[in-house]
């Protein structure tokens, strides 16, 4: 290629100018703008794309909540138990601290700092609306929790086949587990996420989703127990158990025997108004989602 | 020119509850630079929203880039950039890899929006902080950064509310040849807001002058700055020699005052009117007083003139 520009005696090159250049590339729809979203929020969730500090939390919750499966893992491998000592879905159960906090800890990257600082005005100025922009930033979290379940979930499936454990039986149960998370993972993210979207410091983002995934289970608990043992009532467990994301979705894994213990069963009319509610909690927290970018949108 | 406008408003109002952001707003915006010029609270951030499609009108409608802003709010929005009046920049991330997530979000290819940011950050004058986070930025970098991101996907139409906000004089008269370069250069159209009058005579073809929601006016910037027939002339010295030509100016049948370091004179009788002959005058006084003639140049009329009259108008 013949240089018109060659460089002068004594300089290895030269910078061009070539002044502003139009795009005139393709432009992808608001779908693989949507797709796009997703898939950085759901990076953020992990801290990925973010600094190496922010990563910290999340991989050391995720690590916490495999530990106890690696071990059940190498126990059944190494000793043949004949089962699991624990099901799928109870130790998503048993392991709903790490779960939650996770919730809390990552919610206000996906919720808060766009309101807190303001870009949202740059990403409503763009193709998405503020509609679309909520739900795809609920989708994130729901999926990043969602895989913080299935995960450990995941190591246990591997280690009862690895210890040669009925296959179509731990299948089901898998199944049943999975299914239950999608339904958990769904609640925690609404939950936590308007959470976040409402109170837009990171510190109270955090403590609210504390209260309404940790301390209110916690009391849903304390007066389920203290109702079913000290007033010997029936009712009221089960009553209370629809106050609060966890006893929701435990409540539907005891009704649909997916191994988890409450502490009177949920069964008849109830198994319905668990699910009805469960799915209502959803819907509300979308609508508030929507509701609330919407009105930060139009200021 | 026979070219469809940018932006084209039909009696567009908007009230919020008894507060009158903008009332019966007709006005059309062509290619190039426009100022739109008013108070704090005169309505200009409140037009800008309305034509994103992020605020719904009371009344009256309005299209930008022949697109509805009812109905095709989407549209307009991939057309379009915003650099936003208050700050909107995430701290703990790079300009770099806020641009290209801002293009991305605007529909851009991974690696199209990878070379635009390149491009666009070269172009704003954001050099190595680039790769800092964004948290430590001057104000300066701030805007820039907020500017590249409004220019990222190569829009047809950017709208800019108070660039220079915040900036000091060097870091503004910058950012002003930069919105002159965008929109002649770069050939987008850009809507810059602003409540100084002076600095976007500057820059603007076209200025639109709100108050209190109203349009006050709207015509080019040569129009509203046209040649009022008075002159200015300066002659070297101090305010001593500049009195000692003003007099003798007035002996000779001139209307002067001081402006400045200047003599301003107004429009001559109709008997110097014709031709070169007041310059001709003037030349011989000074000549005649011994000062020498430092500048003589026609008097122009400053945005802020009109403005007031306006206002007195209105």
């Amino acid at each position: 290629m013949p240089d018109l520009s060659a460089p002068g005696p004594g300089r290895s090159g030269v910078i061009h100018d070539l002044g502003y250049r139009h795009f005139d590339g393709v432009r992808e729809g608001s779908g693989a703008i949507a797709r796009t979203l997703f898939t950085t929020g759901l990076r953020h969730a992990y801290g990925l794309g973010r600094s190496g500090k922010s990563k910290v939390m999340p991989f050391l919750l995720l690590a916490m909540s495999l530990l106890p499966a690696t071990i059940v893992v190498g126990v059944v491998v190494l000793t043949g138990l004949a089962d699991l000592p624990v099901s799928y879905a109870d130790y998503t159960n048993q392991t709903q601290l790490l779960v939650s906090l996770f919730a809390a800890a990552q919610a206000p990257v996906l919720f808060s700092r766009d309101l807190r600082h303001r870009s949202i005005v740059l990403y409503l100025a763009r193709p998405l609306s503020s509609h679309v922009f909520a739900l795809v930033r609920w989708l994130s979290l729901t999926v990043a929790i969602l895989l913080f379940t299935a995960i450990p979930t995941t190591v246990l499936y591997a280690g009862a086949m690895l210890a040669g454990l009925d296959k179509s039986d731990q299948t089901t149960d898998l199944l049943k587990a999975l299914v239950l998370q999608v339904l958990l993972a769904m609640l925690v993210a609404g939950v936590s996420g308007l959470i976040s979207s409402i109170s837009l410091r990171r510190g109270f983002a955090v403590v609210g989703s504390v209260m309404a995934l940790i301390v209110l289970t916690g009391i849903v608990t304390v007066v389920q127990n203290i109702a079913w043992y000290e007033a010997d009532s029936e009712t009221v467990p089960v009553a209370v158990g629809l106050l609060s994301p966890w006893s929701l979705v435990n409540g539907l894994a005891n009704s649909w025997d997916a191994g988890v213990d409450t502490v009177v069963p949920v069964d008849g009319a109830w198994v319905p108004a668990y699910a009805i509610i469960a799915v209502l909690l959803v819907a509300g927290c979308l609508l508030g989602l929507v509701a609330r970018f919407q009105k930060v949108g139009s200021r | 020119m026979g070219r469809p406008p940018v932006i084209s408003t039909a009696g567009l109002t908007k009230h919020y509850g008894t507060v009158h952001a903008l009332t019966d707003l007709t006005v059309d915006v062509g290619a190039g630079v426009t100022g739109l010029v008013g108070a704090n609270g005169a309505g200009k951030s409140t037009l800008i929203k309305i034509l994103l499609g992020l605020l719904e009108p009371t009344g009256g409608n309005a299209s930008v880039l022949g697109h509805d802003i009812e109905h095709e709010g989407q549209e307009i929005r991939r057309l379009v950039g915003y650099m936003p009046e208050h700050d909107c920049l995430p701290p703990d991330v790079s300009a770099s890899d806020f641009v290209v997530h801002m293009a991305r979000m605007s529909g851009l290819g991974a690696s199209a929006a990878r070379e635009r940011a390149a491009d666009v950050l070269r172009h704003v004058g954001l050099d190595e902080e680039r790769y800092r986070p964004m948290g430590g930025y001057s104000t300066g970098m701030k805007q820039r950064a907020k500017l590249a991101q409004a220019l990222a996907h190569d829009p047809r139409l950017v709208f800019l509310d108070e660039p220079t906000n915040g900036l000091d004089p060097a870091a503004r008269t910058d950012m002003l040849r930069l919105v002159e370069r965008i929109g002649s250069e770069f050939g987008i159209a850009v809507l810059v807001t602003s409540h100084l009058l002076g600095e976007l005579e500057q820059v603007s073809d076209h200025v639109i002058v709100l108050d209190g929601g109203h349009l006050l006016r709207s015509s080019a910037t040569g129009e509203f700055t046209q040649h009022t027939g008075g002159l200015l002339v300066e002659v070297v010295g101090t305010e001593t020699e500049r009195d000692r030509l003003g007099e003798a100016l007035a002996q000779r049948g001139l209307t002067c005052r001081p402006r400045g370091a200047m003599v301003a004179v107004d429009p001559p009788p109709p008997d110097l009117a014709e031709g070169a002959a007041v310059h001709d005058l003037i030349r011989d006084v000074a000549a005649d007083l011994g000062l020498g003639l430092m500048r003589l140049q026609p008097d122009r009329r400053h945005l802020e003139d009109v403005f007031l009259e306006g206002g007195t108008r209105a």
